[in-house]
């Protein structure tokens, strides 16, 4: 568990995060956004002591940071960043391997190292090994980055921004493929960015950030029903609010018993998904499978829609 | 491509030839001499002087390299920062030095012959490799620093796993630079008596004689244009092995 | 965790200039005396080579000033240490040369010693970098360079300099040095105007095409490797030969030997850099603002003279300082090969190792070299401005 213990950033006069707490549980991911300028990356950056702060702490596992020495720390918490800040001057291999280096790792243990994350990011070992970096797509420099910051199986992983140079089709791709990593795995992840749709993609939590100030730390459920104030609101979009209460819902929770024509839509997937179906389609029910695909039940236009609002 | 391999392989072999056995070519210079004057320089042998010349200027270089890339490092670092305006000025204001005057102004301090050459060579070769290591190192991009230093780096390892890698181009093209105004700055040592390739056209000089003179300055054409090449050669090899740096990417 | 900063930190940069300074006052000469022009010398400390009063005010001032740099850290606080001690500085080393001279003896020569050189190196240092630090605007630097060329002028024709070493070297030969000093600007300038004639329009044609632009800027890259001296040595025996066979060429003062070769050889160094520059200045015009301009119907000239080359002036403005710079360097060297210039003078030195005749070469060289480049890159950021 990470504990962010009234953490405060200042340079000279001006407070840049201004005492803020909060926790992040073993194996979740916990997203932190807020507009430009809000303090998200000085927050992540205090994390790994990149920033030292100026008061407040961080406890992991309940150990202080502060008595890690610095770089000894830095090799336990992977760290991408957006531009991913690849070497270019070292193959696709050895920057994987730069923090098992540093730890003095045996070759044999980091080669089959590199080539277990090269599988898990779906790059082909034999293809892109001795690749350099300028002779990467985008989206599988993001990868390499990602395997580069995963490779001494560090407990906690810092993300600053990592999907910000992706264009927009790359970029929900590579957030899924995170997301199975991390469920996969069992990391615990810190994410920033300003993306709200990302955050509700990804976040087992969201912590919004403005102007230095921890505004609200909920699950994605709580922050769309009870915004903590107006800027979480408007953060949230309001517009936007039952689409997103959709996309957290699954199926499951709006079976109905019956049966109905069509398609049948797995039970894990989401209401927002299932109601696209049906609007496409012009049904006003679909069958729901379970995941061997057997027939379960039915959702209905109907039942997804008492699920679009805040519960009473 | 093709060609330029041919005209350099000729060009080695002509001038590894003309070293080695120069009087064989005597019957192209003869024309130029007059009064039964000497075609071929015979006060010395070409090659001793060539690898005399080379040698100074290696010498010089090596010692160069070694102090402009350490200060380089050290103005870079946090703990020199603090001279880093100044040493920029400072390599402005010497390059307005030309070589000669480096070179005349060390003669009465140190006497004739190799010292003063080298000392000449020595200091006006370090503002290049200097500029070139500044360029190199202040280049880095901020992002590949930030990420060496998130993975736990440190000061050190980042210096030699990063930033000298990354800045080794730049630094090789100063070395060139600096290599061949030596070559230049060594051919007019000569005048105060340092054994080297500009004997052959000084003598040239003093005695009349234009095929010493064109002799002398063909051999340290060649020679210059040569080496240029080759650690042109070197340089693209290392810059492409870097390629485009991944920062680049939008 | 970092270490907190101390409040009060002693300058490094200051401290160095301190040492240099603690150096010169106390272990080094501060002049030479030599009882003719080419006996060896011998070294006189500061309390020994100025009278007493005037030897403890140099002493004081330079360490007022060794104690400012360690403190005083705002750039205007140190040049203004830098032109005090450079203002008291300077004259005493005239002073000394009167003092050390023997009354009535025309052979004596006084030149600066180590120490002398320290002090005015640190008082310089602390200048340049007062200087780096202040970013003046190029009206300022020129402003400034006015200023030290106005002090110099003035040391030099008020006769207070008149008794050290190099000034009499200087007087014994006053009418060749403005003859070399002449035919030295008439090479480095001269051969840069032709560069000018030549490289600027072979730019603009190798900037539009391509393959006259590799073969232009490799042949010139050659060219530019090759050493002085020996670029100067290849052109000697076909100048030589055309003089010989052409007689009109040898009327007009074409020969193998003196100022021809090496006005030829300076304006093929000056190329490189005038055409690559021209060629680089044209590329980063916006290709929307030329598009613009033919849209408006102006004609291929009138985009050149209207708007490319304006555009461009400020890069090939750069490569005119480069030329220049490199030109009056490079200019030394045609003495070897008896095209006069300052290198008279140095190589001249050299044979008789009277090194106050090589500074009469080198210095006025060095000087040049410096004022170029400060008025050049003054005004390339005087037109980059106008353009911005
Ligand atoms: N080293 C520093 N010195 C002074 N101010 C700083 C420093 N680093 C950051 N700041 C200031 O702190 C504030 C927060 O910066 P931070 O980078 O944490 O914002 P952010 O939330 O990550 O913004 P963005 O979304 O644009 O990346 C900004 O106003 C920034 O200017
Ligand atoms: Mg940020």
């Amino acid at each position: 568990m990470i504990e962010i213990d009234h953490l405060t950033k200042r340079y000279g006069a001006t407070t840049v995060v201004d005492d803020v707490s909060f926790q992040v549980e073993e194996g979740t991911i916990t997203v932190v956004v807020g507009t430009s300028g809000a303090g998200k990356s000085t927050l992540l950056r205090m994390i790994n002591r990149l920033v030292e702060p100026t008061a407040g702490r961080v406890l992991i596992d309940g150990e202080d940071t502060r008595s890690i020495p610095e770089d000894e720390l830095r090799h336990r918490i992977g760290y991408v960043i957006q531009g991913y800040g690849l070497f270019p001057h070292r193959t696709v291999a050895a920057n994987i391997a730069t923090v098992p280096r540093l730890l003095g790792w045996d070759r044999k243990k980091i080669a089959q190292r590199v080539e277990e994350l090269l599988d898990l990011f779906q790059l082909d070992p034999a293809e892109f090994a001795q690749k350099f970096p300028h002779e990467l797509s985008g989206g599988q420099q993001q990868r390499v980055g990602v395997a580069r910051a995963l490779a001494a199986r560090p407990a906690l992983l810092l993300m600053d921004e990592p999907f910000g140079a992706l264009d927009a089709v790359i970029r929900s791709k590579a957030q899924d493929d995170l997301l199975a990593i991390q469920r996969r795995l069992g990391t615990t992840i810190v994410l920033v960015t300003h993306d709200m749709n990302e955050a509700f993609h990804l976040g087992d939590r969201i912590a919004v950030m403005d102007q230095a100030r921890l505004l609200q730390h909920a699950t994605p459920a709580e922050l769309l029903m009870h915004p903590a104030d107006e800027f979480v609101e408007r953060l949230v979009g309001t517009a936007e609010r039952p689409f997103r209460l959709l996309t957290l819902t699954k199926v499951q929770d709006a079976l109905e018993p019956g049966s109905a024509e069509g398609e049948p839509i797995t039970a894990s997937e989401s209401l927002h998904d299932a109601l696209s179906r049906l609007m496409w389609s012009g049904r006003k029910a679909l069958p729901v499978a379970d995941a061997s695909g057997a027939i379960i039940g039915k959702v209905s236009v109907g039942g997804i829609l008492g699920h679009g609002r805040p519960l009473p | 491509m093709k060609v330029a391999s041919v005209l350099r392989l000729t060009a080695v072999v002509l001038l590894v030839l003309f070293i080695a056995m120069p009087q064989a070519f005597a019957f192209l210079f003869e024309p130029l001499t007059d009064n039964r004057a000497p075609a071929i320089y015979n006060q010395g042998s070409l090659l001793f002087l060539t690898l005399q010349h080379l040698r100074t200027v290696a010498l010089a270089t090596l010692a160069s390299t070694v102090l402009a890339v350490a200060l380089g490092i050290f103005v870079t670092r946090p703990s020199g920062a603090e001279f880093l305006p100044l040493s920029r000025s400072l390599v402005n204001i010497g390059q307005t030095f030309p070589p000669i005057a480096v070179l005349a102004i060390a003669v009465p301090l140190v006497g004739f012959g190799e010292k003063p050459t080298f000392i000449a060579l020595f200091l006006y070769g370090l503002l290049p490799i200097f500029e070139n290591t500044l360029t190199g190192l202040t280049q880095v991009s901020p992002q590949t620093l930030e990420a060496a230093r998130g993975m736990g780096m440190n000061a050190r390892q980042r210096l030699f796993q990063v930033e000298l890698p990354l800045a080794f181009p730049v630094i090789l093209a100063g070395i060139r630079l600096s290599v061949i105004i030596s070559l230049g700055t060594a051919t007019i040592g000569s005048t105060v008596a340092a054994k080297g390739l500009g004997e052959v056209i000084i003598a040239g000089l003093q005695s009349n004689n234009i095929a010493f003179v064109l002799q002398g300055g063909l051999v340290v054409a060649l020679l210059a244009i040569l080496i240029h090449d080759g650690l042109g050669l070197i340089e693209r090899f290392a810059a492409r092995k870097l390629g485009r740096s991944t920062d680049e990417v939008p | 965790m970092l270490p907190p900063r101390p409040a009060f930190s002693l300058d490094r940069l200051g401290s160095v200039i301190a040492i240099l300074i603690g150096i010169a006052l106390f272990a080094a000469p501060f002049a030479t005396y030599r009882a003719t022009r080419i006996a060896s010398g011998e070294a006189r400390l500061l309390i020994e080579a100025l009278p007493i009063s005037m030897g403890a005010v140099v002493a004081a001032v330079a360490l007022g000033v060794a104690v400012g740099s360690v403190l005083v850290r705002e750039p205007l606080g140190r040049l203004g240490l830098a032109v005090i001690g450079l203002a008291i500085l300077l004259p005493s080393l005239g002073l000394s040369a009167g003092f050390l001279t023997p009354a009535g003896n025309s052979f004596a020569r006084v030149s600066p010693s180590l120490g002398f050189w320290l002090l005015a190196l640190s008082f310089s240092l602390l200048a340049i970098d007062a200087f780096a630090r202040m970013k003046l605007d190029p009206y300022g630097r020129l402003a400034a360079l006015a200023a030290g060329v106005s002090a110099l002028a003035f040391l030099l024709v008020s006769g207070i300099w008149d008794d050290l070493s190099i000034l009499k070297e200087y007087h014994t030969r006053a009418d060749s040095f403005w003859r070399e000093a002449r035919q030295h600007l008439l090479l480095a300038f001269g051969s840069m105007a032709a560069a000018c004639l030549v490289g600027i329009p072979l730019g603009i044609a190798g900037h539009r095409m391509r393959t006259l632009r590799t073969a232009v800027l490799q042949g010139l890259s050659i060219v530019q490797t090759i050493p002085s001296i020996a670029l100067f040595g290849l052109l000697m025996a076909p100048l030589g030969a055309i003089a010989a066979s052409v007689p009109l060429a040898a009327a007009l003062g074409i020969r193998g030997i003196g100022a021809t070769p090496a006005f030829i050889a300076l304006f093929l160094y000056a190329l490189l850099p005038i055409v690559a520059n021209t060629i680089a200045g044209l590329n980063q015009v916006p290709a929307a603002v030329v598009d613009a301009a033919r849209g408006m119907g102006m004609s291929a000239r009138q985009r050149l003279m209207q708007i490319e080359m304006p555009l461009a002036l400020p890069v090939i403005l750069a490569g005119i300082r480069i030329v220049l710079v490199q030109n009056l360097g490079l200019a030394t060297v045609a003495a070897l090969i008896g095209g006069g210039g300052f290198g008279s003078f140095v190589f001249q030195g050299i044979g008789q190792t009277a090194i106050d005749l090589v500074l009469l070469g080198a210095i006025p060289t060095v000087g040049l070299s410096f004022a170029a480049s400060i008025i050049l890159d003054s005004l390339v950021d005087i037109a980059k401005g106008a353009l911005a």
